[in-house]
């Protein structure tokens, strides 16, 4: 218990550093914790396919392209950001934090915990023989992107 | 069974654009063309022809516990007609625009991907795939968004981006509650399974819902990203953002959740009433003020949207009739008002209605066919704005809501004075413009003209005998509330 208490409080920490941290590579790295910390949880959840995944492509693969992008594109320009969301993000955050322990634990409590579903084969055979149409439609939004990116970067005209 | 091919066609069309037109266009708007047009045909044949059937296809032959189902009935087939009709329209009326914005293939790519995911929102009847396939349009629409390239494209983009993940964050918790409650993602079996659950267990999934698709269908406090986005895309693809993402992905899932899968619980239709009648009017407001004319019309979106959120809050067959009616009438003259404010843009150089001038004589196409989709937006008759905003007012006078249907009134008034101020600077008023920039091509009044008609068309559905052909099969499908899981469980 108390070391799934510090794993999830150590989520939410370095969730909320990857927000404020001015620096980008700082709050690419405590993204990659925060996620790495999720990973963890899951795997003690006893949900090791959705751990591994989450420490592999998220803190693994995507950190990379973070820090790969940051370090290749030009430091010394900074980008104003408005005051607002400076003060916003934290305000938002106390509510939510404060709603959160006041409303949450009456409603999880009315949740019935997830009865244990029939076995009905392993994960890939879930995967790939249940749910064959998500997968698709994972593909179609890996397309999707692959598009966007081709499009929104393509060479064009000056036309303003 | 002709289900999984309303995603096949237009995912496979975009894989192929790509591989068919390296550099030129020409074979991908061809493509695109023909597609959307066996699009047309099929949703035709699957409405007219299959009307009032469910047809329930599963997905790998799985039975519906665990497997995926697809379910098509009288209202997914017309939420079908209706996208891909603009869809169509929006493909004639895009090449010579698109060019103008130094587009190329990738753009019907994008296109075909938004319609694929569209479609699949509307046939599937599983939960966590809609969630999959509504992501596949969202990513799809962002891109389209931005397309223009410049810095306010992208800003808009990325606000949409940012509102799109807090809405697909709230759903997709929405989805684990409604699954950790009853252990499957089917919505029939969902329907089936929260019927023995808690009523806060209910409030609390439908709360997620509603906030995570109203922000999709951006009725009043969910409005914020809509004005830039709907602005800033190509006018085709506004045609297509507010003519039919905000009602695929809004509207039809808001519809099929609260009435097919909860059965329609009296607290949360009476917040679809009252959040319909706020973005009526505030809608309409903002919208006067507006001198960019796609702002000013994507103001107006938010504003039609309430009609059919006030009317599908009133739980009554003649208020959903409004709401389905309305629904397939705003599309086609919201869509054909974006058509107009591209055209003008492309004539004239500007979207600020101040910089317009009388362009009745340069452009009769255009001034005519605006002049058209003014009135039925205002709810002017013959024109079909009028019938199903009257279905609607009717609608909430016999539901004893005379304020309401107050309200439905006011906005209308409110809507035609502020498109009287569009045609006043826009189009007819002022000093005549003598020489236009750009020219209003051959697609562009194809697609106008089109719609222009259908404008007068469906304006007939509202005849007794072709109403019970169209409309009403749908209307059916929606009362039925989990009387529709029933019957596909049974299949």
């Amino acid at each position: 218990m108390i070391v799934q208490t510090a794993l999830l409080v150590g989520l939410v920490l370095f969730s909320v550093l990857a927000i404020v941290l001015r620096d980008l590579l700082k709050a690419a790295i405590s993204l990659a914790v925060a996620s790495l910390l999720l990973g963890i949880v899951f795997f003690r959840m006893n949900a090791p396919y959705a751990g591994v995944f989450e420490i592999s492509v998220v803190a693994g693969l995507i950190t990379v392209l973070f820090i790969l992008t940051i370090a290749l594109t030009n430091a010394g320009e900074e980008v104003r950001e408005s005051r607002i969301v400076r003060w916003v993000f934290p305000l938002f955050f106390l509510a939510f934090i404060v709603i959160d322990a006041l409303v949450m634990k009456g409603l999880l409590q009315k949740i019935p915990a997830l009865p244990s579903a029939p076995e009905i084969g392993t994960f890939g055979d879930v995967l790939w023989k249940g749910r064959t149409l998500d997968l698709v439609g994972q593909i179609a939004v890996i397309l999707a992107g692959v598009f966007a990116v081709l499009a929104l970067f393509r060479k064009r005209d000056k036309h303003d | 069974m002709i289900t999984p091919y309303f995603v096949i066609i237009p995912l496979a069309a975009a894989f192929l654009i790509p591989l068919v037109s390296k550099r030129k266009t020409g074979p991908a708007v061809l493509l695109s063309l023909a597609s959307t047009f066996a699009l047309v045909v099929l949703s035709g044949y699957a409405f007219f022809g299959r009307s009032g059937e469910t047809l329930v296809y599963r997905m790998s032959g799985w039975k519906l516990p665990v497997g995926i189902n697809l379910v098509q009935d009288a209202f997914s087939s017309f939420m079908l007609v209706m996208v891909s009709l603009i869809a169509l329209t929006s493909l004639v009326f895009s090449p010579r625009y698109i060019d103008r914005l130094g587009g190329d293939a990738k753009y019907y790519s994008l296109f075909m991907v938004l319609v694929a995911g569209m479609n699949g929102v509307v046939v599937t009847g599983d939960l966590f795939n809609l969630f999959v396939f509504m992501e596949i349009a969202i990513l799809a629409a962002l891109a389209l968004v931005a397309y223009g390239g410049r810095a306010h494209e992208f800003e808009a983009a990325f606000k949409y981006a940012v509102m799109a993940s807090v809405s697909a964050s709230l759903i997709l918790i929405g989805i684990a509650v409604a699954y950790s409650a009853t252990s499957s993602l089917g919505l029939a079996t969902i329907s089936r399974g929260l019927e023995r659950q808690s009523p806060i267990l209910v409030l609390w999934v439908g709360g997620l819902f509603m906030a995570g698709f109203g922000l999709k269908t951006a009725a009043m406090p969910f409005h914020a990203w809509l004005p830039d986005a709907h602005s800033s895309a190509p006018a085709p693809i506004s045609a297509m953002l507010s003519g039919v993402l905000i009602k695929a992905l809004g509207v039809y899932v808001l519809i099929r959740f609260f009435y097919n899968v909860l059965g329609a619980p009296p607290l949360f239709l009476q917040i679809f009433l009252v959040l319909g009648a706020v973005s009526i009017i505030l809608g309409v407001l903002l919208a006067i003020g507006q001198w960019d004319i796609k702002r000013l019309l994507a103001y107006h979106s938010i504003s039609q949207i309430g009609y059919i959120l006030l009317a599908m809050g009133l739980d009554t067959t003649l208020g959903m009739i409004g709401a389905v009616y309305h629904m397939l009438n705003h599309a086609v003259f919201k869509s054909l008002l974006f058509y107009n404010a591209g055209a003008l843009e492309t004539a004239l150089g500007t979207r600020d209605l101040r910089e317009m001038g009388n362009v009745s004589k340069l452009l009769p196409v255009t001034s005519g066919t605006s002049l058209i989709a003014s009135l039925s937006i205002s709810g002017v008759p013959p024109f079909n704005g009028f019938f199903s905003k009257l279905v609607i007012i009717i609608a909430a006078v016999q539901a004893g809501q005379p304020l309401f249907a107050f309200v439905a009134v006011v906005g209308s008034l409110l809507t035609l004075a502020s498109f009287l101020k569009v045609q006043k600077f826009g189009l007819r008023g002022g000093r005549p413009v003598e020489r236009l920039i750009g020219e209003v091509d051959g697609g562009m009044k194809t697609a106008m003209i089109l719609l222009a008609a259908l404008c007068l068309v469906t304006s007939l559905l509202i005849v007794p005998g072709i109403r019970e052909t169209t409309i009403d099969p749908v209307v059916k499908v929606i009362m039925e509330k989990t009387g529709h899981a029933q019957i596909v469980l049974e299949k």
